[in-house]
């Protein structure tokens, strides 16, 4: 996992060495004299060797001192900023896709080869086949601007860092998560229908029919028991597909979340805050693979680590 | 005399022998392609001739043109040698390959075909973007500014007068075009990876699995973004980056690899001397196609989401050149008083994903009856 970490900063590190612009040009804005340019290259450190940079970035982005150097704080500051509005989504988004796809991948394979069985899947291969941003267009222009139910874009209120706890904070997050959880929805349902029909073909589940176990009590209490851990397991492992969605819908709803932040961070060539960003991302979702990890033994007690 | 009906008109020679729904299968095709071929003309005679075609689209004409009458000339072949495969004896025994029951089921499988034919139409569109557009896509006509979809323009023109259905049949050569190359890549590479780790296992493997999680670690997104802001965003370029930080088929080939490699054919191959390219090209390979081919299919589809993600985002193709992700942006800005601009684009990409989906789902179905 460290080795992971460290792997991705130095790979990361090395792009954005790679990267055209220098930070300090930019910096020092139009019409700078040279003199300025150097001395704020002196003050970022930018002249040293490479090797000494990238230890003074990491060293800089794990004790908090290192700015960003677009934003004038410190990256850390930044990051913490903008992670309210994306956990937020990122949540909502999920628990939408799962309140609906674990139902519809359960129903789907009890009710295999009919027709609803088929409506799910479909709208499930077409929910993996279209762009969430172009999604978040859409209900834009739906709800938005066509039905004007709700707001097209931005924030709205807040308490505190959270925007779900204020009803125009709410109605703001309807479309970005929407759009989001279209994704997770079908991935989610393909999944559970495919882990209910492994399920139902083991033997105890004909056993239990045999023994005249109702129908109901076999397909909810032996069954669908089983076949939501790997489902929600998975969960897990979709931390970068949110992340990934989170990008673009937030760029499209103009929700000023971390997704927003890396893409604007790009473009200033703000070195700090996207290896920042990028680390705490990948640390987050390694921490979630290990979580998934633990999880598996926890739910499946076949599934022994010694 | 048969063969002589079929060199005049393909179709012709299975309708002497009555064999009646091979004929009209290839009798539709071949019409199909003489329409294609009728709007060539059309276009090519009084657009060309006319010089109301540019001078830097004339060569994309003659492509199309050729490509055409390649295709035109493959129909006819096949033609003839079905005919010949026909009349040969009817009750030999089938085929019973693995291959020959994939098809078989594959045949009566519509969501494959399905799937089979949505790729066809787009890749067709792209192909002869020439003969099917009706104007320009490029060259700005600010009289039409913002026209809502008409009979004149079927999907409504953009912020810059230009018909979007023109650019959005366009617009697939650069998504199926970027997308397959860079898929193509991915498998090559990430086949090569893969076998490398899995048959070789030790330190290759180490370094090669450590290298594929940090990949992973943040996602695909994510680095292509990097990597177009750091090396711009040609369509090289962008082939480029999305077919080395595509590596998923590396885990796929491994594990395959893996399982093979410890069954006693494998033991026996060894024993009886093979040597290690053998080993790979004729016994671990043909194992892992089935699962290589579904990824194949199913990485396009994702690539194309990616490029259009990424010309979304403003990092990808670079206007004016069309593609879909590209009007999407400009989509955004317009979207309160334009929405066919948003609608459209993004129904091109949503169909063509949603086919390379459905035929992988397919694949997967008639290659692998364990999973279905």
């Amino acid at each position: 996992m460290l080795i992971v970490l460290f792997g991705l900063s130095i790979l990361v590190f090395t792009m954005l060495k790679l990267m055209p612009g220098d930070p300090a040009v930019i910096m020092a804005g139009l019409g700078a004299t040279p003199e300025t340019i150097q001395s704020i290259r002196e003050k970022l450190g930018l002249d040293r060797p490479i090797p000494e940079q990238y230890w003074r970035l990491i060293s800089g982005l794990f004790n908090g001192q290192i700015k960003a150097i677009t934003y004038h704080t410190s990256v850390w500051a930044i990051i913490f900023e903008r992670l309210p509005a994306t956990v937020e989504l990122g949540v909502f988004a999920l628990i939408i896709a799962l309140l609906i796809s674990i139902p519809a991948g359960l129903l789907s394979a009890v009710y295999k080869d009919t027709l609803l069985d088929y409506g799910v899947t479909t709208m499930a291969l077409i929910g993996i086949s279209v762009p969430v941003f172009w999604t978040a267009l859409i209900l834009m222009l739906v709800l938005g601007v066509v039905l004007r139910v709700l707001p097209v874009s931005g924030r709205g209120a807040t308490i505190g860092p959270w925007s779900f706890l204020t009803l125009d904070g709410l109605r703001h997050l309807v479309i970005p998560s929407v759009a989001l959880s279209s994704v997770l929805m079908a991935m989610n349902a393909r999944l559970t229908r495919a882990s209910m029909l492994e399920v139902l073909r083991q033997e105890y589940i004909k056993t239990a029919r045999a023994k005249g176990v109702r129908e109901g009590v076999v397909i909810i209490k032996h069954a669908f028991r089983n076949a939501l851990a790997p489902v929600l397991t998975n969960v897990g492992l979709q931390i970068s597909t949110i992340f990934a969605g989170a990008v673009l819908t937030e760029t499209t709803t103009a929700w000023p979340g971390m997704g927003r932040l890396m893409v604007e961070a790009i473009n200033r060539r703000d070195e700090a805050v996207v290896l920042g960003l990028t680390l705490f991302l990948a640390a987050v979702a390694q921490v979630s693979y290990l979580v998934v990890d633990l999880m598996y033994a926890w739910v499946d007690p076949r599934i022994a680590y010694d | 005399m048969e063969y002589l009906l079929s060199i005049l008109l393909p179709s012709l020679g299975h309708m002497y022998r009555r064999l009646w729904t091979r004929a009209f299968c290839i009798l539709g095709v071949v019409l199909a392609h003489g329409g294609i071929l009728w709007l060539a003309i059309q276009k090519g005679r009084f657009a060309l001739l006319a010089e109301k075609i540019p001078k830097r689209y004339a060569g994309g004409y003659w492509f199309s043109t050729l490509m055409l009458l390649g295709i035109f000339f493959l129909i006819w072949v096949f033609a003839l040698v079905d005919l010949w495969r026909q009349g040969r004896r009817r009750e030999e025994i089938r085929g019973q390959s693995y291959w020959s029951l994939v098809w078989r089921r594959f045949k009566r499988d519509p969501k494959g075909i399905s799937g089979a034919l949505i790729i066809l139409f787009m890749l067709y569109l792209a192909l002869f973007a020439p003969f099917f557009s009706r104007g320009d896509p490029i060259k700005m006509d600010l009289r039409n500014y913002l026209k809502p979809p008409s009979w004149e323009h079927p999907m409504g023109t953009d912020n810059f007068g230009r018909d979007i259905l023109d650019r959005a049949i366009y617009g697939s050569r650069t998504a199926l075009g970027i997308g397959a190359v860079a898929t193509i890549i991915n498998m090559l590479l990430g086949g090569f990876l893969g076998l490398v780790s899995g048959f070789y296992r030790g330190a290759a493997d180490a370094i090669i699995m450590r290298f594929l999680e940090i990949i992973n670690s943040i996602p695909f997104l994510l680095f292509a973004i990097l990597a177009v802001s750091i090396f711009g965003s040609s369509i090289p370029i962008l082939i480029i980056i999305l077919g080395i930080f595509g590596l998923q088929p590396a885990r796929i080939i491994r594990s395959e690899v893996l399982s093979v490699r410890e069954e006693d054919y494998i033991l026996a191959a060894k024993a009886i001397g093979a040597g290690q390219l053998r080993l790979i090209f004729r016994h671990v390979l043909p194992n892992a196609i089935a699962s290589l081919l579904v990824t194949t299919t199913m990485s396009i589809g994702v690539n194309i989401i990616v490029i259009a993600g990424l010309s979304f985002l403003g990092l990808g193709i670079k206007p004016p050149t069309p593609d879909w992700g590209a009007m999407l942006r400009d989509a955004q800005e317009f979207f309160r008083t334009a929405w066919w601009m948003a609608i459209f684009p993004g129904i091109f990409i949503a169909v063509t994903v949603f086919g390379f989906n459905i035929l992988g789902d397919s694949l997967r179905d008639v290659m692998d009856p364990r999973l279905k």
